[in-house]
């Protein structure tokens, strides 16, 4: 079978069950697996990439095609060795200690999630001691951290000191954002990057990790 | 002038009614998470259904009716000299400026700065002296002050700015102590702020369906002092909420009637405003929008949810997502202004000053928008009609071909049938070149100097201030 014609229909409209069960049918019929991946969910996100910044797409929509994808992999990534198909890079986000909003920290979560890292997310409220306590036991490759509140930008510092403390800060890169966090402060508390919003977010977190 | 029937209505009686219904079947069937099990407890001792898995309280109908008829359809957020009550239930509508920002436009260096105390004491002053805002939001951080006397500082730097009624967040119930016991102090008694309350205190439920402990907290401490509250939801379409107008409406609605319920269980007729602050999102881009003309609609009909249970509302318009007083924030601005007015809202806050989706304040904004508020009370006014105004008799004067410019009739009613604005360009061309091609931008610049230069500091009285300063070694100086 060398027509992915109904998968990539399916990621591109987000539809989860139709996707899934084409790359099942797909498997079934023995379809080499990276052309289920190249030819199929690649090419079909590749469109939804294409269609987004043409305006024919809006967010949620490449979310869901991201998170149809992502179902679709489930069933493909034990077919696969273990070296041959590594995410991105592992993330441990939060909003930090003190602030509640999680609106913009959840967007970055999506969109980091729908480019291929794998999240773990810490929530709202998050002190320097939770973010680096998480970062080391999944081995966190990047702490990314949200504040909202001018008075709550500080504890994006002292999470950078705790993981200084914890002697893991060489082996993390720190990201920041939030509407009063600027490029500046990220400078200030030596913080490895800070992006002004959601897209920018996943482009700033290859780049840390120099992958393309 | 009295204001007249609202002319616009963006919900029909039966789009209010299944509004409401559904409200009501999602406090009863999903229900109010709360993250705190001092505040679960009180609310079941009270009758209110708890799911204790997953700290849930559900609101059964006929208990939330009950609750709810404890609440107060009017009230008066008084202002310190007795100028500016603001009478909440009446159906007169009052505007406010907006809160808590943490970036300001300085017109000065055309550049945006952090806030500062002194920007509190500016933006007070500014209200103060513009008639159509009717009281003060504390309207920007103190970056220059350390948490530990924050509230103190702020209210009374605000206080000692305006006569106008203080309003304003606080971020603990530590907070809204010291922000009560400066208070008491300018009162004199207890017993007298009690009955008269010169600050009231903002809250906000998190959307979806969530509130904090800390936010019960002050709350209740604020319900048992007799200080207005309201725990104002701001659900955002598309993101927090449900991405339909209708929606999004029964969600803040559901939160909304909650926070009014759950200030009625702290202290039964306790003082709280229905609040809506519904927004939305671009998601083309997942923009937040604070000011779309959905915003706008939204707040509107808010207004009618509110009055459905005769609750005054703390309503939101006047925002804008422009990052400079122009052409976007004019339009913007008195879209959502207008819209919520018209409904017949009680309180309408962020209606001054606000930029740059609630993040920025300017002070040129508070005197641009206190001249569109003008405009919009001009407008809630109509037109009077009567024997007088109909004015058949100097018609028939003056007859065909003649002027009205010395007559009697133009003297008589010239003032208060036109709207006179300071700002607006009005001049001529050759003069407006002769006058240095002004702008309202402009012109709303020399009036922030002219107001602020007159530094109309110390509205304490100077004995109370020496006295205050002493019992409360915590404020700060400008
Ligand atoms: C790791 O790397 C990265 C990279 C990029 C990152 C990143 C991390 N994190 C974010 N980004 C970036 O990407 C995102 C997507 O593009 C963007 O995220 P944003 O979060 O900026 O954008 C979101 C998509 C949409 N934006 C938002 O969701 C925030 C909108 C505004 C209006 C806002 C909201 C909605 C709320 N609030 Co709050 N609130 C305001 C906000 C004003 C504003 N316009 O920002 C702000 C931030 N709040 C403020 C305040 C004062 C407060 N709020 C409070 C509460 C709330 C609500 C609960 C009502 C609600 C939050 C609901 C929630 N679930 O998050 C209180 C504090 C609670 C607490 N302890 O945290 C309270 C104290 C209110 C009170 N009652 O007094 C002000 C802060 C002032 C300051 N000193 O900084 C404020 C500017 C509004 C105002 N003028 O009052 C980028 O910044």
């Amino acid at each position: 079978m060398s027509d992915f014609k109904g998968l990539t229909e399916a990621v591109i409209k987000g539809d989860i069950q139709t996707a899934v069960a084409e790359t099942q049918t797909a498997l079934d019929a023995g379809a080499n697996l990276q052309d289920i991946l190249d030819k199929g969910l690649i090419a079909a996100m590749d469109q939804v990439g294409e269609k987004f910044s043409t305006g024919q797409m809006f967010v949620p929509q490449m979310l869901r095609s991201a998170k149809t994808m992502q179902e679709c992999m489930k069933l493909i990534k034990p077919l696969f060795q273990e070296d041959e198909l590594a995410t991105k890079g592992k993330v441990v986000i939060g909003t930090v200690r003190q602030d509640l909003h999680d609106i913009g920290k959840n967007l970055v979560a999506m969109m980091m999630e729908g480019a291929g890292f794998a999240i773990t997310d810490l929530g709202v409220d998050v002190s320097p001691k939770d973010f680096t306590q998480k970062a080391q036991e999944v081995g966190a490759d990047i702490v990314a951290m949200s504040a909202l509140l001018s008075t709550t930008m500080p504890a994006m510092r002292e999470t950078i000191e705790a993981l200084q403390e914890a002697g893991i800060r060489d082996k993390v890169k720190v990201m920041i954002g939030g509407a009063p966090v600027t490029e500046n402060f990220a400078s200030e508390i030596k913080a490895d990057s800070y992006a002004p919003d959601a897209g920018s977010a996943v482009i700033a977190a290859k780049k840390l990790l120099s992958i393309s | 002038m009295p204001m007249r029937l609202p002319p616009y209505r963006p919900l029909s009686p039966e789009d209010v009614r299944k509004i409401d219904q559904t409200s009501r079947r999602i406090l009863e069937r999903v229900g109010i998470r709360i993250l705190e099990q001092s505040h679960l407890n009180i609310l079941k001792a009270a009758g209110a259904i708890i799911d204790q898995s997953d700290q849930k309280v559900r609101f059964e109908a006929a208990w939330l009716d009950e609750i709810l008829a404890r609440a107060p359809s009017q009230f008066i957020l008084y202002s310190r000299d007795g100028k500016n009550d603001v009478h909440l239930g009446k159906g007169k509508v009052y505007f406010a400026n907006g809160g808590r920002v943490f970036r300001i436009l300085d017109m000065g260096t055309g550049g945006y700065r952090l806030t500062m105390l002194r920007d509190v004491a500016h933006t007070a002053t500014l209200v103060h002296c513009l008639d159509n805002i009717s009281l003060y939001i504390i309207a920007c951080q103190a970056h220059d002050l350390q948490p530990q006397h924050y509230h103190l500082n702020d209210f009374y730097h605000a206080l000692n700015h305006t006569t106008k009624h203080v309003m304003g967040g606080c971020d603990s119930r530590e907070g809204a102590e010291q922000m009560w016991e400066l208070s008491v102090f300018i009162a004199g008694e207890e017993e007298e702020l009690r009955e008269k309350p010169f600050v009231s205190v903002i809250t906000n439920p998190i959307s979806p369906l969530t509130i904090d402990g800390n936010t019960l907290d002050i709350l209740s401490f604020c319900c048992s002092k007799s200080i207005p509250v309201t725990c104002a939801p701001a659900p955002i379409s598309g993101a927090t909420a449900p991405a339909t107008l209708a929606g999004t409406l029964c969600q803040m609605h559901a939160e909304a009637l909650a926070g009014v319920a759950i200030c009625q269980v702290f202290s039964p007729g306790a003082k709280v405003l229905y609040g809506a602050v519904p927004t939305t999102m671009d998601l083309r881009h997942m923009e937040y929008t604070m000011s779309s003309v959905e915003m706008a609609i939204m707040n509107g009909a808010a207004v009618q949810l509110a009055m459905i249970y005769d609750f005054p509302i703390y309503a939101s318009g006047g925002v804008t997502e422009a990052k400079r007083p122009d052409i976007q924030s004019g339009c913007e601005k008195t879209f959502s202004n207008l819209m919520v007015a018209m409904n017949g809202a009680d309180l309408i806050h962020l209606a001054a000053g606000m930029l740059d989706s609630g993040n920025s304040i300017s002070y040129e904004q508070y005197v641009i928008d206190n001249e569109i508020i003008g405009m919009i009370n001009r407008i809630l006014s109509g037109i009077s009609v009567n024997e007088g105004t109909l004015g058949f008799g100097v018609i028939e004067k003056v007859g065909p071909g003649g002027n009205y410019v010395m007559e009697d009739h133009t003297i008589e009613y010239m003032k208060e049938e036109f709207f006179y604005p300071d700002l607006s360009v009005r001049c001529n061309f050759d003069i407006w070149e002769e006058r240095g091609r002004p702008s309202m931008l402009s012109r709303a610049n020399d009036l922030v100097d002219e107001i602020l230069d007159d530094g109309r500091e110390g509205l304490l009285d100077t004995d109370l201030i020496l006295e205050i300063k002493k019992k409360f070694p915590g404020i700060q100086n400008l």
